[in-house]
């Protein structure tokens, strides 16, 4: 054990410290020992909630970053985001606060924008939605209630009547025992017209305005029997129709509250009623919206996922609200 | 009243030493030969001891761990709380009480016999003061020696807590799971942190063990006070200190 | 004794002034235990003076204050004109004790005990260190304990070792604790004759505490009596040879009386 070895060996581990430290500082502050390669952006928020310095960003659950450092902007808060420099995103891309585990751990999701849309240069500010926590989509269903509940009043309200005025099936009885003559005699035209309208001769509106069937429609009154069944159900479909047909606007209102246009009743009802089809069968958006029960279905899974099928409920909540009573109806 | 003094007098005559081996600073790279020895001591030595403890206390500590946060499914945490405990509170800690034990004994034996037995008188008379020669390389071989000490005790700690919390039926946490929740809960500042804890602990230790065995007076008998007075001083003052730099340094 | 003056280094011939200490009033007190009442000495450059004194008298504390290891509690002592409480004095003026046990440091081995004060001043390369060192071993005969440690040595060789650490600093002023205790009567002299070289070739000032009494009256210049922390007497060694005090004459020169035992004599 000489003093040389000594001296060397005293060398060697100094160089194992020294080495050690440097491995603990490049993998504990990922590898912001290169003085953090890579881009900022600015994402402001009305709320930060727990969103610290050091917390992922995320693209499609892939990290590509990390939160640089949080900050108050004037009335809003901003985190700046150090960005993998290799990791282009879109300028549509939209940023949100996502939290992941039990105790809270947020991080920076960012969606992955459209395709073909020009990348964020650095230093720019990226769009951002906020997320809904607990207590926004308690508020959230609230309002939806609310709105329910107004919907089915007023829809009552048509059907019924109000205030002595006859509802829309008093006011439809009326008209078809005054004109049951004239509507037995366009009974047969008004098939032919029916069967012009299956096979998509015309547009709906050309068949309408048309002067020279106004005779055939009249005829084709059995048909309208059933057709009114049809207009019932479909008229009380839509919270917006209705109200126009209250304050006698458009086809529907000109046709209850005009007697001449009794006439267009029957091709409204067909229109009407291949629109229902169509929803029924979950062709469209609304369709879709009535007919697929998956939003549902995610409210029921983690608390993320409700979070964001909620969300998207908030956005479409009258037209949900509708579809929900209209399947209801049919 | 007299122990009050006695203390004071302890308080500054370890300043006044501090003081006077700071000022030889400058003749050290002419003492190389026995700043290295002092680092072989403090350092190489040490290296063992440390290593078995610190990976039994990170095997400790992911077991309790485990035992309590397995209850409640959070048990992918033991790594940051192994990682974090170990980076900033126990591997300095550790560290700077097995110095005091095994060096900083060994610095006041060696001192106050040395005293003793005259070789201290020796020194003054042939004008070389004991500071420069008997204090200042334990000094900067404490400085130099504690990070590295520290740095393998945190490693070995948290290696420890890892292989624990991956063979115990009951834990059988994978070491990639581990690792993934201690880097990232553990910052490269939390082990910064513990190696400036460290570095105080280390100098205070080695100044106060000096300073006790050179102020040894009477026969051989005191050397073993001395000693003892020295661990358990050093002891008081790295608990004591711990308090307060964990404090500022938070 | 005009040539007195002027010490010549043992190594290298360079001379330099030779030192007179100088102790003024010194009183020392541990606590409330006086051991130094008010003395007051002269050690002219060059001689050689001898302290005797029963154990316990106080003669190591007094040693200690020329070196400045211990501080007067009154009055005053110089080395060559400086305050010896001044640990300047050490740089200016080359001291050298030999301590009773030997001080030697443990963790070196004999030579680098003796290579030690060379090689923190920068007296001289390694090989000059090695030439100065082997010189001072040879004069006390220990050339062959240059490897060993000080802790596989006897206690006279350690005396030794002791010694001939002190003449490598080249001292102007030697001091010596009990030099001969634990020596055979032939170490003894040898030490002795040491002593005389030093200062007869090299006129270096001695000063030696012990109770060795043929030493005291063989080579000492003037000898020095200290009892209960007093300095009783300061003499030539003839006047004491047969001292007029009945107390320094039963230091000297007691008297063993079996029939009478002093032990016997306190109690009565």
């Amino acid at each position: 054990m000489t003093t040389t070895q000594n001296t060397a060996r005293v060398g060697l581990f100094f160089l194992l410290g020294v080495a050690l430290v440097w491995v603990a500082y490049a993998t504990l502050s990922d590898g912001k020992a290169l003085k953090s390669r890579g881009y900022n952006l600015v994402a402001g928020f009305d709320n930060l909630k727990e969103l610290k310095q050091g917390d992922d960003v995320r693209m499609a659950g892939v990290k590509i970053g990390s939160v640089q450092e949080t900050r108050l902007a004037g009335r809003r808060a901003e985190a700046v985001l150090r960005i993998d420099p290799t990791v282009k995103i879109s300028s549509d891309a939209l940023a949100m606060i996502g939290s992941a585990g039990l105790l809270g751990t947020n991080y920076i999701a960012i969606d992955l924008g459209s395709a073909g849309v020009p990348a964020l240069a650095p230093g720019a500010e990226i769009r951002t939605t906020a997320s809904a926590d607990l207590n926004t989509i308690m508020t959230q269903l609230g309002e939806l209630g609310g709105k329910l509940e107004g919907a089915l009043g007023s829809m009552s309200e048509v059907l019924k009547g109000k205030d002595g005025q006859p509802g829309i099936f008093q006011r439809l009885d009326a008209l078809l025992a005054n004109n049951s003559a004239k509507v037995d005699a366009t009974m047969t035209s008004l098939q032919q017209v029916t069967d012009k309208l299956n096979r998509g001769e015309g547009t709906l509106g050309k068949l309408i305005n048309d002067p020279k069937l106004h005779d055939e429609l009249l005829a084709a009154a059995s048909d309208l029997k059933a057709a009114t069944a049809d207009a019932r159900t479909i008229m009380t479909s839509a919270q917006g129709i209705v109200e126009r047909v209250k304050s006698g606007q458009g086809s529907l209102g000109t046709l209850i509250y005009d007697e001449q246009a009794g006439k267009d009743l029957k091709a409204i009802a067909a229109n009407l009623k291949d629109v229902s089809d169509k929803l029924a069968k979950g062709e469209g958006t609304l369709g879709k919206l009535i007919n697929d029960d998956s939003l549902f279905r995610e409210a029921q899974g983690t608390l993320r996922k409700a979070d964001r099928a909620l969300d998207g409920m908030g956005d479409s909540g009258p037209i949900t609200a509708v579809g929900v009573v209209a399947g209801a109806l049919f | 009243m007299k122990q009050l003094i006695a203390i004071l007098e302890g308080i500054g005559g370890t300043l006044r030493l501090l003081v006077r081996a700071v000022a030889f600073a400058p003749t050290l790279p002419r003492q190389l030969p026995r700043f290295m020895e002092q680092c072989y001591q403090i350092g190489y030595t040490t290296l063992p001891i440390v290593s078995i403890l610190s990976f039994f206390i990170g095997g400790v500590l992911a077991l309790q761990a485990g035992y309590s946060m397995e209850s409640f499914g959070a048990k992918e945490f033991i790594g940051s709380l192994v990682g974090l405990s170990m980076a900033r509170e126990l591997g300095p800690m550790m560290v700077a009480i097995l110095l005091a034990g095994r060096v900083g004994s060994a610095i006041a034996a060696e001192l106050a016999s040395m005293k003793v037995y005259q070789e201290v008188d020796a020194l003054v008379t042939m004008n070389i003061p004991p500071e420069r020669i008997l204090v200042l390389p334990r000094l900067a071989a404490v400085i130099v020696m504690m990070p590295v000490l520290t740095i393998i005790a945190n490693l070995v700690g948290w290696f420890g807590g890892a292989i624990v919390a991956h063979s115990v039926d009951f834990i059988a946490l994978e070491p990639e799971k581990y690792f993934e929740t201690l880097r990232r809960f553990t910052k490269f500042e939390d082990v910064a942190n513990g190696l400036i804890k460290a570095e105080v602990f280390g100098f205070v230790v080695v100044l106060i063990c000096c300073s006790i065995g050179l102020n040894t007076r009477g026969g051989p008998r005191e050397i073993g006070a001395a000693v003892t007075k020295a661990v358990v001083v050093s002891l008081i003052l790295i608990l004591v200190l711990d308090y307060f730099l964990t404090q500022s340094l938070l | 004794m005009e040539t007195c003056h002027q010490t010549r280094n043992p190594f290298s011939d360079a001379e330099s002034p030779a030192v007179g200490v100088t102790l003024e009033h010194v009183s020392k007190n541990f606590g409330s235990l006086m051991v130094l009442k008010d003395i007051s000495l002269t050690v002219e450059p060059g001689e050689i003076f001898v302290l005797m004194g029963p154990s316990g008298s106080g003669k190591s504390v007094l040693l200690k204050h020329i070196v400045g290891l211990e501080l007067p509690t009154s009055g005053k002592v110089t080395v060559a004109g400086h305050d010896a409480s001044d640990p300047a004095t050490r740089g200016k003026v080359r001291m050298a004790l030999v301590f009773q046990a030997g001080a030697l440091f443990n963790s070196l081995s004999v030579y680098d005990n003796l290579a030690l004060y060379l090689r923190e001043h920068r007296i001289a390369t390694e090989a000059g260190i090695r030439e100065k060192v082997m010189r001072a071993l040879q004069i006390l005969s220990l050339e062959n304990t240059a490897r060993k440690s000080p802790s596989d040595l006897s206690g006279g060789m350690r005396k030794r070792v002791a010694i001939a650490r002190a003449l490598v600093q080249e001292p102007q002023l030697m001091l010596y604790d009990e030099p001969t205790s634990e020596l055979d009567p032939v170490m003894s002299a040898t030490i002795s004759e040491i002593i005389a070289t030093l200062k007869d070739e090299y006129r270096v000032t001695s000063f030696v505490v012990s109770h060795d009494r043929s030493l005291a009256l063989s080579i000492a210049n003037r000898v020095g009596i200290l009892m209960g922390g007093r300095l009783l007497t300061v003499a030539p060694p003839a006047e004491l040879r047969d001292p007029q005090d009945p107390v320094i004459a039963d230091f000297l020169n007691p008297h063993i009386d079996v029939k009478n035992p002093r032990f016997k004599q306190l109690e009565s």
